[in-house]
């Protein structure tokens, strides 16, 4: 609520400052029309919902929502939809990374949405939601992770003198994945305190061991989708997890996680560094849902050995059927969610936004309001965005590849059986897939 | 009179009335049992992927069940499936014995304790799956920290993750939920009890474990084998307590055929590969269920009862 008050309180201060941009745009007249959606649902993503009602009122079309679930389990719907041919839906929240997935069944919005709608988008944002030449997602917030850290420790003198005789180097927040691995090894003290904690299953912890490959030097796939991960560069990957989990730096449990769980432990005050997104930045510093609350560092995330930073990125975005009865209402309500007030509203939360305009008056309004934690975490995440960003192949596979890497990456941190043993067993069954899908 | 019989449409004869009145049920059973049947055994000869309707027509043969076949995991998600339900359904039987017996004893309240007995049951999976993943929870877990506020450990014990841990954790959840099934089957057996065996026995001055072994037992064996068959066909398709708590994890080590099913035929979209791991792990419930229905003719007949 405390944050609700203050964000209206800093919209009404933008409205006054720069009254162009928050005119409101003209989203048409649906009178009597009934747009049926399917959208992600969640505590980080209800807030944009709460704005619906506006668009309603603008337009005279109600919104039925058919369903609001975690994106795993729409996309389990949406593959239902297909094979069944019930796509009597319009618009559907979509990823970067699960688009490829689903062929033709959406619009290329470069026809449905005007110029002047996609002028505004970050030109990468854009790129990143095509598929095949075809624009077929509008980005609504991107997502990429950054280092998270209790200030408190690093400022302890104690805690500098023990690090220092311990690694012979002075205790920073980590700029390498070497650093990061070091003092969370520090730090632990298990089972009351973590050094840090990952994610541990699904698309997430292949993610994680994607964007460290890539760091490291290595990569997916050679530029005839030979699967290359099964490298040196994929070993010392796995073996990051694996150091941490037998040094009991991370929590037993981990490799249950999933980023409710990583980010729950980081505000429970037990966990020292915690790569994450900018979703979780409100919640962590709010004192009543935190114990890190006033005491969080942020850096950028490390780097690899290559020198290259971590970051497996994507957005969450909304797509058109092509099936949609009224492709006018359906656009002018994705444009309406993805415009610079609702992307605001989102910013707020600590969610990044697609529109460069946004960017700026985000940051600005923290500042305004003397809000340095906020300033901080958009100013880190810009450049991240900007400089460190990269998506997993944007191939309809990639999920199903996921599922043959991270079982194994599981059965190597937990040594059933070595780094090089698991990846070329993943390696093997990825050639499999990229096989039956024709591309080798 | 040979003429009017003539008239009668055949439809009317005396011998096709019964047909004719079944007739709706065969219908709605071929459209709602046979044909999604026949539909689903087609794809798993096809290379069905869900997300490209087209390759319902792409017929690859027996190259499904050629992968199923040298396909290690498949194998050990089957033998692990199997080990579960056999351990899942023995411990049942033996908890649902034991409580069906004290709650017979009860002689005030019965009727109480047999509503609270069936709580489990009135939850649904996956909130059952959900309130043990919070219990066995390493970090935050109240198993854990139970253990360790009366220092019974000193650790984070990992129950979700290590190997024997994991699949004692799922099938606690698994006997927690559903033991009530065998007390209330076993429960009905014993009220339907005849005294007179009982009386006999007890003046022929048998002890009580010779009464309950030589005559209350055998007299509940067909109880127990109509709820191991109806719990086997239910374990054998365990999926939602284990996706919760595990998803099949970590390194496949609870991995049970359906949450391997799901993963191949959802989030993989090869639903003709699914289709042919579902068939051959069905073969697993049609064995139980034969083998539970053989034992069920056999106790039956050693009452001295219908065949």
């Amino acid at each position: 609520m405390r944050h609700a008050t203050n964000g209206v309180a800093a919209a009404m201060a933008l409205l006054m400052a720069s009254g162009a941009v928050a005119q409101e745009i003209d989203y048409g007249n649906f009178d009597g029309y009934v747009l049926r959606v399917k959208l992600i649902g969640g505590a980080q993503y209800e807030p944009l919902y709460a704005e619906i009602p506006k668009w309603t009122e603008m337009t005279g079309a109600t919104v039925d929502v058919l369903s609001r679930k975690n994106h795993f389990e729409l996309d389990r719907e949406i593959k239902q939809d297909i094979a069944a041919g019930t796509l009597d839906w319009c618009v559907g929240s979509n990823h970067t990374s699960f688009a490829p997935q689903y062929g033709g069944i959406y619009a290329d919005l470069n026809d449905v949405m005007s110029d002047e709608v996609l002028s505004g988008f970050q030109e990468l944002a854009l790129q990143n939601s095509t598929v095949d030449g075809r624009l077929v997602q509008l980005p609504r917030h991107s997502d990429i992770s950054n280092l998270y850290y209790q200030k408190s420790l690093y400022e302890d003198q104690a805690n500098k003198d023990a690090f220092m005789s311990e690694y012979g180097y002075a205790l920073a927040p980590p700029e390498t994945w070497d650093q990061f691995r070091d003092q969370a090894k520090f730090f632990a003290d298990a089972p009351n305190f973590y050094g840090t904690q990952y994610v541990g299953k699904d698309e997430a912890i292949t993610g994680r061991f994607y964007e460290l490959l890539v760091a490291e030097g290595g990569a997916l796939f050679d530029a005839d989708w030979n699967p290359t991960f099964n490298s040196e560069a994929g070993v010392r990957a796995v073996e990051w997890f694996k150091d941490l989990y037998d040094a009991r730096a991370v929590p037993a449990g981990v490799l249950n996680y999933l980023w409710d769980d990583t980010g729950l432990g980081f505000a429970s005050g037990t966990v020292a560094l915690n790569l994450d997104w900018a979703g979780w930045a409100s919640f962590f510093n709010t004192p009543e849902q935190s114990k890190v609350a006033g005491d969080i560092g942020l850096v950028r995330a490390p780097m690899g050995s290559s020198g290259k930073r971590t970051g497996w990125s994507g957005s969450h975005s909304f797509s058109i059927t092509e099936t949609c009865d009224n492709m006018d209402a359906a656009a002018s309500f994705v444009a309406f969610l993805t415009s610079h007030e609702r992307q605001m509203v989102e910013a707020r939360k600590g969610l990044l936004p697609t529109r460069g305009s946004v960017w700026d008056a985000a940051q600005k309004e923290f500042a305004d309001a003397g809000n340095d934690f906020l300033v901080l975490v958009f100013s880190t995440y810009a450049q991240s965005m900007a400089e460190d960003a990269f998506t997993p192949p944007l191939i309809p596979e990639w999920i199903e590849v996921s599922n043959e890497i991270w079982p194994r990456l599981q059965a190597a941190i937990l040594g059933e059986m070595t780094a090089q043993e698991a990846l070329d067993e993943a390696a093997d069954a990825a050639r499999e897939i990229m096989e039956d899908a024709g591309y080798l | 009179m040979p003429a009017i019989r003539k008239s009668v449409p055949f439809w009317q004869r005396e011998q096709f009335i019964p047909v004719l009145l079944l007739l709706p049920a065969i219908v709605t059973l071929l459209f709602v049992v046979l044909l999604p049947l026949l539909f689903s055994l087609y794809t798993s000869f096809t290379g069905y992927r869900l997300i490209r309707p087209d390759t319902l027509y792409n017929w690859v043969g027996f190259r499904n069940y050629e992968r199923i076949f040298t396909d290690a995991d498949f194998w050990v998600a089957f033998g692990r499936t199997v080990l579960f339900l056999a351990i899942a359904l023995n411990l049942e039987f033996l908890f649902g014995l034991g409580i069906a017996l004290l709650i017979n004893r009860v002689t005030w309240g019965q009727r109480t304790l047999r509503t609270i007995m069936m709580f489990p049951m009135m939850f649904s999976p996956i909130l059952v799956g959900y309130q043990f993943k919070f219990v066995f929870n390493d970090n935050i877990g109240v198993l854990n920290n139970a253990l360790h506020a009366l220092g019974i450990s000193d650790g984070a014990i990992p129950w979700l993750v290590d190997r024997y841990l994991a699949m004692f954790s799922i099938l606690f959840a698994e006997i927690w939920m559903s033991t009530s099934v065998f007390a209330i089957l076993l429960l009905a057996g014993l009220f339907a009890m005849p005294r007179d065996p009982l009386e006999a026995a007890k003046v022929d001055g048998c002890n009580p474990w010779q009464v309950f072994r030589h005559i209350t037992l055998p007299f509940l064996m067909p109880f127990a084998f109509i709820a191991m068959t109806i719990r086997s066909l239910d374990v054998a398709r365990a999926y939602d307590i284990v996706d919760v708590m595990t998803g099949g994890g970590p390194a496949g080590r609870t991995e049970l055929l359906w949450t391997m099913i799901a993963r191949v035929g959802y989030d993989n979209a090869r639903m003709g590969q699914a289709n042919a791991m579902a068939y051959v792990s069905i073969l697993l419930s049609i064995l139980f269920t034969y083998y539970f229905y053989t034992k069920l003719i056999a106790a039956r007949r050693y009452m001295g009862g219908a065949d």
